[in-house]
């Protein structure tokens, strides 16, 4: 934040060149420096430097909220966002929680996808809720998400809304994606009013497949990247009061071989849970329709939890715990 | 207005300053390696990869600082900076029910009054906002805490912004840096703040591990700016057992930076939260 007239109320022309000429250009400069020494040096007013300094500091600077007042308003619009399977909302305490990133990893084929696909079809039909899905990896079929829902109402009208209420981008790289979110918050705040529901869930499948490109040669760009990436994903959660869901693929730890999630340490402090997807050793044929889900973080729940999930009923025939 | 602090200043605000804060040595002793802290003044830093309960005792701080005298808390305000999107009010309310004898929704808003809540959203508003809580510190003589969540939050974004210079790349952190060294002595606060494990321990780490004991066998590399590490009086290294199924899941390794003690504790954590 350049110092420039007319940023707030008294800051003449006048002052500003006086302030550059002593090396005060930013806002950040004047707030941080001893008034008394600038007053001397720009032989400015004491006064109108405080002054000036005051207004910019309640202008800039963030508001403490008392946490009385914060948990009144959260009472009423947090949200838990079932997911349509019993199994899986066990694992989550109930289901999606608004506000939060949740990030469900896997290898290639244990099912990220057709878990976005079946959340976004449950909050949709069930939940009337709208989502937003970003799709950056093509991974969206609307045929599926078509059986998906014809399966859960024969009503063709149902149907039809139900896809109506989910709007699909499909974008193909990080920048994109930045985009996509950012236009999407600055709509919602807009709209005083909205004519329709709010969105409720936000999904990106996969946010690693655009940021992984983006990491290695010129670290910090690219580590800064994916952390303004994560910052609009948690300010969407919070401010919208939306539940963000990300799908990340998963690396082999070179030490002791485990499976971890993708994207580095810098990420893993991102989503607030997550949920690892896994094919289940047993019936280890392709044609396998069970997967098994573990929680790997939880701000909630013990880790360590597992269940089972199929993703032909959707609902687990027996609680395999 | 406090820009004059020290030269002019109303017998009622040096009051504020100075006299208004309660003692915090019973927060938690077993967080240190000697007893009788943390004492005014003191800045203690969470250090850990993620999942290894430093948010977790954030709040179990947290209720300790905001639960009333009568139900062994300390009954103190407390602030805390949120810079990552990361604080879950829900979670707080939950561990301060388990911690309340009998919890009513009345007694429950009485303890969350305690609490305030600042969320940053980049380095400079938290430099800006830094410098508006001296206000919030002047008028408030019963917050005694102060709690960052995380210092580390912007390292990124900050290192991108600075191009190849890494006097610029650090200037926000090295003000903040300052400006907390500034408001936690002189209005006799303590400091708690988070920093994440986001670095590999470089391959060569004999040069460090000799100056602090406790360092050497945990994944550490100070990243962050000379002026932030120069503040710290107390170190806590979070780390979570590696065989699942133990009782205690946890442990924390504690130093104090000025005499070199250390000491290792487990803790485990559960739906009330935090418990030695």
């Amino acid at each position: 934040m350049i110092l420039r007239v007319g940023l707030c109320i008294g800051l003449t022309t006048e002052m500003v060149q006086l302030l550059k000429d002593n090396g005060i250009r930013t806002v950040l400069d004047l707030v941080s420096s001893d008034l008394e020494t600038i007053a001397r040096k720009c032989s400015l007013s004491y006064k109108a430097l405080v002054a000036i300094r005051r207004v910019l500091l309640a202008q800039f600077s963030s508001f403490p909220v008392n946490g009385a007042d914060l948990y009144e308003e959260l009472k009423s619009s947090t949200a838990i966002l079932s997911t349509g399977s019993k199994s899986l909302d066990k694992l989550l305490d109930a289901g999606l929680y608004t506000g939060e990133v949740t990030e469900l990893t896997g290898a290639p084929g244990s099912g990220k996808t057709q878990v976005c696909l079946h959340i976004a079809a449950n909050i949709s039909e069930s939940l009337k809720q709208r989502v937003l899905y970003i799709d950056s990896t093509g991974g969206f079929t609307a045929t599926r998400l078509l059986q998906l829902l014809q399966r859960r109402t024969e009503n063709e009208e149902e149907q039809v809304e139900a896809l109506q209420r989910i709007q699909v981008v499909r974008v193909f790289d990080a920048y994109k994606v930045l985009d996509v979110l950012h236009e999407f918050r600055s709509t919602v705040a807009q709209e005083v009013v909205s004519a329709s529901a709010p969105v409720k869930m936000v999904v990106v499948d996969s946010v690693s497949a655009v940021i992984y490109p983006l990491l290695g040669s010129r670290q910090p760009d690219g580590m800064a990247f994916m952390m303004h990436v994560a910052r609009e994903l948690k300010t969407l959660a919070k401010e919208l009061g939306v539940a963000v869901v990300v799908t990340n693929h998963v690396t082999r730890d070179a030490s002791c071989g485990q499976v971890k999630p993708a994207l580095g340490r810098s990420w893993s402090f991102v989503p607030s849970t997550r949920v690892l997807l896994e094919n289940n050793k047993e019936s280890c044929g392709e044609t396998s329709n069970r997967r098994i889900a573990s929680l790997t973080k939880s701000p909630r729940q013990p880790v360590g939890i597992q269940v089972e999930l199929d993703f032909e009923s959707w609902e687990p025939a027996e609680d395999a715990c | 207005m406090v820009d004059g602090l020290g030269k002019a200043e109303s017998g009622a605000q040096l009051l504020a300053r100075l006299e208004g804060r309660s003692s915090l040595k019973s927060l938690e002793p077993s967080l240190f390696a000697e007893d009788g802290y943390p004492i005014h003044g003191d800045i203690v830093e969470f250090h850990g990869p993620e999942g290894t309960g430093k948010t977790e005792m954030l709040y179990h701080l947290i209720v300790r600082c905001i639960l009333p005298k009568a139900g062994g808390g300390l009954e103190v305000g407390l602030l805390f900076i949120d810079t990552d999107s990361h604080f879950d009010m829900l979670r707080l309310v939950t561990v301060l029910e388990h911690r309340l004898s009998q919890s009513s929704e009345e007694l429950i808003k009485q303890c969350l009054g305690r609490f305030f809540l600042v969320t940053c959203s980049s380095s400079a508003q938290l430099l800006l906002t830094l410098h508006s809580l001296e206000n919030m510190f002047c008028s408030h003589p019963s917050l005694c805490l102060l709690i960052i969540d995380s210092m580390s939050a912007f390292y990124w974004i900050d290192r991108a912004n600075g191009g190849e210079n890494l006097s610029l790349q650090e200037a926000n952190l090295r003000r903040c840096a300052q400006c907390l060294g500034k408001l936690v002595r002189e209005y006799h606060l303590a400091l708690f703040a988070t920093t994440q494990t986001i670095m590999q321990k470089s391959s060569n780490s004999a040069e460090s591990s000799g100056k602090h004991p406790g360092e050497a066998h945990v994944d550490y590399r100070p990243y962050l700016c000379k002026s932030w590490q120069q503040l710290i009086t107390h170190r806590v290294f979070f780390s979570k057992q590696c065989h699942p199924g133990s009782a205690k899941g946890f442990s924390i390794t504690s130093c104090h930076i000025h005499n070199n003690s250390v000491v290792k504790r487990p803790f485990s954590i559960s739906e009330c939260g935090v418990q030695f």
